[in-house]
């Protein structure tokens, strides 16, 4: 098993239950294909700071999980042809850091 | 005994009082600010500490200017690239 940490933005103009169920939406791909989610967290609308695809704000969410190769690729597959999405990233850890969250203060802005 | 106070009395001067041959000079390099055990944790979300390693045009600081080992220079250079890919920075 390996541990994974990936972020998603996606568009702006999207409804509280529009991005609820995005975020269940992979968060079931990852359970599924044989991996764990261990942490969750939105830090929430932020400006980007360069514009992508036209875009300048987007909700950022963030997962820790469990997993193997085919879970990622699973994800990523499904995230290439989601058109609410602007921009993902899985980062592979050796460790990961389950208690400090750089999000959480407002000053972060 | 003599000489070991006046060695002292240089010492505390300012650095153009300098007399004495066999005093060390003062270190030139800085050691690395991100190793050693109170250092703070390279991370591509840990903005405030990647936002002082970036010039104020957002292009990487050199080592010469930092003085940041190598080891985590690539570290910081890779976090940042992460953090550019996300938006962030």
């Amino acid at each position: 098993m390996n541990n994974y940490e990936h972020t998603f933005i996606t568009k702006q103009d999207l409804s509280d239950n529009q991005t609820k169920s995005l975020l269940n939406k992979y968060q079931d791909i990852i359970n599924k294909n044989s991996g764990k989610v261990l942490i969750t967290e939105e830090w929430g609308l932020r400006n980007l700071s360069h514009i992508i695809k036209n875009n300048k704000k987007g909700f950022y969410f963030h997962f820790k999980f469990e997993g193997i190769g085919k879970t990622v690729e699973e994800l990523e597959k499904a995230e290439n042809i989601d058109d609410s999405l602007i921009r993902y990233l899985t980062v592979r850890f050796k460790k990961l850091d389950l208690e400090t969250k750089y999000f959480d203060k407002k000053d972060y802005y | 005994m003599k000489k070991t106070k006046r060695f002292k009395k240089n010492t505390k001067g300012s650095k153009y009082s300098k007399l004495s041959l066999f005093q060390k000079p003062d270190l030139k390099y800085k050691s690395c600010p991100l190793s050693g055990k109170d250092a703070p944790k390279i991370d591509y979300k840990n903005l405030k500490l990647l936002k002082r390693y970036l010039s104020d045009s957002g292009r990487i600081m050199p080592t010469r200017v930092t003085s940041v080992s190598a080891k985590k220079q690539k570290e910081m250079a890779n976090s940042i690239k992460r953090a550019r890919i996300l938006a962030l920075i």
